[in-house]
């Protein structure tokens, strides 16, 4: 037999008021006798403690304790389960969000509450079927319905927690779509509770298990690093979800190298900053660490206690664009990250056709339909670039044949880009189309320094001739154009991401994680970033890092929530083990009922005796 | 107190010694000593069984109705009634409309004495007030000795020896002969001492103990204070079955052993519970016991 609210057990506290009026109500009928020879003979044998004496068994008092207790015991709702009573379907949701990993419950609550699921497997009858959903970010079906325990609890096994939040909507969606609207479908919930707010949508039958004990967690909630003109500035903050304070001992490292420490005092529900100045510039990245708390029990999770932070881009690339106004182009090269564009307009600032650039020092010029004396090995980009080159006429015959292997090709997809017209270039021999359409080059690429120039990419025809402005492959041509005319000191990386978000690097990358494993992403594209922790990214064009942080404020709140609303306001909570409880509350208030009544007929008739 | 109906039914008992019964006068009077005198007493109806040679000829030849000749003895036997009057006697139990334990004692004491005067013996009644009633003899005396044990039951300012005082200064000044005593013994000081002295003054000693239904089975329930008439002291107690067990116990001890101490002195004891019938207790259960022939 268990019980659902242990709390109640404190109304037997009521006992002792009870026996105190008994005691102080304690009203002795005079009686006056013609001896009290025989009597006191009698009261010295038995009158040792006088406290004892009045409470000597007294029919009444221990009808009225015995009442009490059995009313204490209604209260507390005894429940014993009835294997028999279980539905005949169940949708079993497992909580697997990251405030599951906490270890309040040895050894984490998701093992708590696997061990809670596999006893609802254990506890099914011979025609009774369950189905398991894994409530993660993306919910997913471990198991349809199912009457068979071993593969049951083979699909309970191979459920892992995840550094995420749960999506409760989703997977009640899920749920109840396995339910098909079956009204006997019962719904059975094994969670903590945290950022259950959608836990209202689950209507039907609701059974609730709750996991967890206590929500004792200091946690890294932020984590920023900045430039600044003295170098670089780290800014941590530590929360504490906890009942009382806490005291912790915060580290900054890059890599291995410890570069301070702070001892934080965080107030409990609150949290506690520091700010460290005057880092090292040159550092690739840092890392924010919670090493110590005096009282292990404070600190339920350990997941979010570090973070990680990459130095921003040591370099900006500076461009000039000589335009007349391209609104498209500009865009392209604005969203272009590290670069830092000058735009300037020939009728504005008194730029005229062949206005001598030979000054300017620019890592990128890009030309917009203008002719011009550019610097010494200047990378340029032309655009309408008939002017510069010799031209031998021009050709509308645009239609696309083919992309020649080139880093600025790459990913540019030209078909269905549409050219009026374009020059036909007879350009230099370094420089060679890299797109050929049916009439001639559309895209030039080439190193000029024999010419005195950098590298060049130039494009024989008007942007506002063409479609091209309007595809996806325009953006695409003017980042691998920028990217080839000047590479980037690093790579374009985000510098955080989530656990488990998805991030594209550049083709032919090699990731490092954290573990030190080494992973190759031809694709451009790398999932494997479940684990916290700065991430090393190889590539042709350089090296660079990013970071997965768990930082997870509501998560990382592991109080748990052991009353759920669900939309069923009547939906139970349980402790136990097994599908269905048979409580015994009435059985008990019955029994203190009948209590009662036997209590009132001794008194009257103790009232009737002494009458007569 | 005692009916005329009841009293005519007391005529023709006579009082029995148990020491007149170990001797060979079976059939006697009681106070067999009687006619060895040679000084005339008094004269009494013959009653079957008595001596033919003591009835006055004379008299049955004149009038045919034969009279039993009563001489004084020159020990001067005589009855005597000691009659417990203290505060323990006078308790009135909780049910007024029973009999009350004093006046049934006293009217078993006055159905002694009746019986003790209408056989011609000389009756003293004593009362633990110190009051003392008679010497009387005759059936005649009854009413002085009834309204008197009236009298001093209806003062209010009447105060009470201990037994053991009572009976010491009575056995002082008892004359020898049949000595009962009507009492319910509860007395804080004891009665032994006093009963001892009264058995060794050569009176024959009879103990009637008087004990109302409340004191033989008391049916008190829940916290009581009990409250002594007699010495006021009290007691606080938690009445429940264990309590009333220990104190029947205690009381059947305190009543057996008034009843050994009676006997190993050869006198006699009853208990009588007066929530009987004075007629019950006096014709029929005191003759059962011999007391009354």
């Amino acid at each position: 037999m268990n019980i659902l609210n242990p709390l109640a057990l404190l109304f037997a506290l009521l006992a002792v008021p009870i026996v105190l009026l008994y005691l102080l109500r304690l009203q002795r009928r005079e009686q006056s006798v013609s001896s009290t020879l025989l009597w006191r003979q009698s009261t010295l044998d038995r009158e040792a403690n006088a406290l004892w004496q009045k409470l000597r068994p007294n029919i009444l008092l221990f009808l009225q304790l015995l009442t009490l207790a059995f009313l204490v015991f209604a209260l507390i709702r005894p429940y014993i389960n009835q294997p028999g009573q279980t539905p005949a379907r169940t949708i079993v949701l497992l909580d697997a969000s990251a405030s599951m990993l906490a270890e309040d419950v040895p050894p984490t609550r998701f093992s708590a509450a696997k061990k809670q699921v596999s006893n609802l497997i254990d506890d099914l009858g011979a025609n009774d079927q369950l189905a398991l959903i894994l409530m993660g970010a993306s919910p997913r079906a471990l198991s349809g319905f199912s009457a068979s325990k071993a593969e049951l609890a083979a699909a309970l096994d191979a459920a892992q927690p995840a550094l995420e939040a749960a999506n409760w909507g989703a997977a009640i969606s899920l749920a109840q779509a396995i339910a098909q609207g079956d009204e006997n479908t019962a719904f059975v919930v094994v969670s903590d509770g945290a950022n259950a707010d959608d836990a209202k949508l689950l209507t039907g039958n609701v059974k609730f298990i709750p996991v967890g004990a206590n929500g004792e967690n200091v946690f890294i909630s932020a984590f920023t690093v900045r430039r600044t003109v003295r170098g670089l500035a780290a800014f941590v903050r530590v929360n504490n979800s906890g009942k009382s304070a806490a005291s912790v001992l915060v580290s900054l490292r890059s890599g291995d190298a410890l570069l301070d420490a702070r001892t934080l005092d965080v107030p409990a529900a609150g949290s506690a900053t520091w700010t460290q100045n005057d880092l090292d510039p040159a550092l690739p990245h840092l890392t924010a660490r919670i090493d110590q708390t005096p009282n292990a029990a404070q600190d339920n999770l350990a997941a979010d206690d570090a973070a990680y932070a990459i130095n921003p881009v040591t370099s900006i690339r500076r461009a000039l664009l000589v335009t007349r106004g391209n609104r498209f182009l500009e865009q392209a090269l604005g969203a272009l990250p590290g670069l830092q564009v000058t735009r300037v307009v020939p009728s504005v600032d008194g730029l005229t056709a062949g206005q001598d650039l030979s000054g300017a020092v620019y890592d990128l010029i890009v030309l917009d339909n203008i002719t011009a004396t550019l610097p010494s090995n200047a990378n340029v980009l032309m655009i309408g670039a008939g002017a510069q080159f010799s031209s031998t006429g021009v050709f509308s015959n645009t239609g696309f044949v083919r992309a020649e292997a080139s880093p600025i090709a790459q990913n540019v997809d030209w078909r269905g880009v549409n050219v009026l017209e374009a020059q036909h270039l007879a350009p230099p021999a370094w420089l060679q189309p890299v797109i050929q359409a049916q009439g001639g080059g559309l895209v030039f690429a080439g190193d000029g320094a024999s010419a005195g120039l950098g590298r060049v990419v130039a494009l024989p025809f008007d942007l506002f001739k063409s479609d091209l402005p309007l595809q996806i492959a325009f953006p695409v041509l003017v980042a691998n154009s920028v990217d080839w005319l000047s590479p980037a000191q690093g790579l374009a990386l985000p510098a955080s991401v989530k656990p488990g978000e998805v991030i594209a690097l550049p083709g032919g990358s090699q990731v490092v994680l954290p573990a030190g494993a080494s992973m190759a992403a031809p694709d451009g594209v790398f999932a494997d970033t479940a684990q916290p922790g700065i991430y090393a990214v190889q590539t042709p064009r350089g090296r660079g890092y990013f970071a997965v942080n768990f930082l997870d404020a509501r998560e990382s709140d592991t109080t748990p929530q052991p009353n759920l609303q669900f939309a069923n306001a009547n939906a139970q909570t349980q402790t136990a083990q097994g599908l269905s409880q048979r409580e015994l509350w009435n059985i008990l208030a019955a029994l203190a009922l009948v209590l009662l009544t036997i209590e009132w007929w001794v008194y009257q008739r103790g009232l009737r005796t002494r009458k007569a | 107190m005692l009916s005329e109906s009841f009293l005519k039914s007391l005529v023709g008992l006579r009082l029995a010694s148990t020491r007149r019964q170990r001797g060979a006068l079976m059939g006697e009077r009681r106070s067999a000593r009687r006619g060895r005198s040679i000084e005339f007493a008094d004269y009494r109806n013959y009653t079957p069984g008595d001596d033919p040679r003591r009835v006055d000829w004379n008299i049955y030849a004149r009038h045919e109705k034969a009279y039993i000749k009563l001489f004084e003895d020159e020990e001067d036997t005589a009855v005597s009634i000691l009659l417990d009057v203290s505060k323990s006697m006078r308790w009135m139990a909780e049910d007024e409309t029973a009999p009350q334990k004093m006046e049934r004692a006293a009217e078993i004491a006055l159905s002694l004495a009746f019986i003790a005067l209408s056989g011609g013996d000389r009756l003293v009644m004593e009362l633990s007030s110190g009051a003392r009633i008679g010497p009387r003899r005759g059936a005649g005396a009854m009413a002085h000795f009834a309204s008197a044990v009236s009298r001093e039951l209806a003062r209010a300012d009447a105060t009470s020896m201990p037994i053991n005082t009572w009976l010491r200064r009575y056995a002082a000044t008892s004359p020898p002969g049949m000595c009962f005593v009507v009492s319910d013994l509860l007395d804080e000081t004891g009665y032994q001492d006093g009963l001892n002295v009264l058995a060794t003054s050569r009176a024959e000693v009879s103990v009637v103990q008087t004990l109302c239904p409340d004191e033989l089975a008391p049916r008190f329930e829940g916290d009581v204070r009990l409250k002594d008439v007699e010495t006021g002291a009290a007691r606080d107690l938690s009445m429940d079955n264990a309590t009333l067990r220990d104190y029947a116990q205690r009381l059947k001890i305190f009543t057996d052993e008034a009843q050994a101490f009676c006997q190993r002195r050869g006198g006699r004891y009853f208990l009588a519970d007066t929530s009987q019938s004075t007629g019950d207790i006096v014709a029929r259960d005191l003759r059962r016991q011999g007391w009354i022939v």
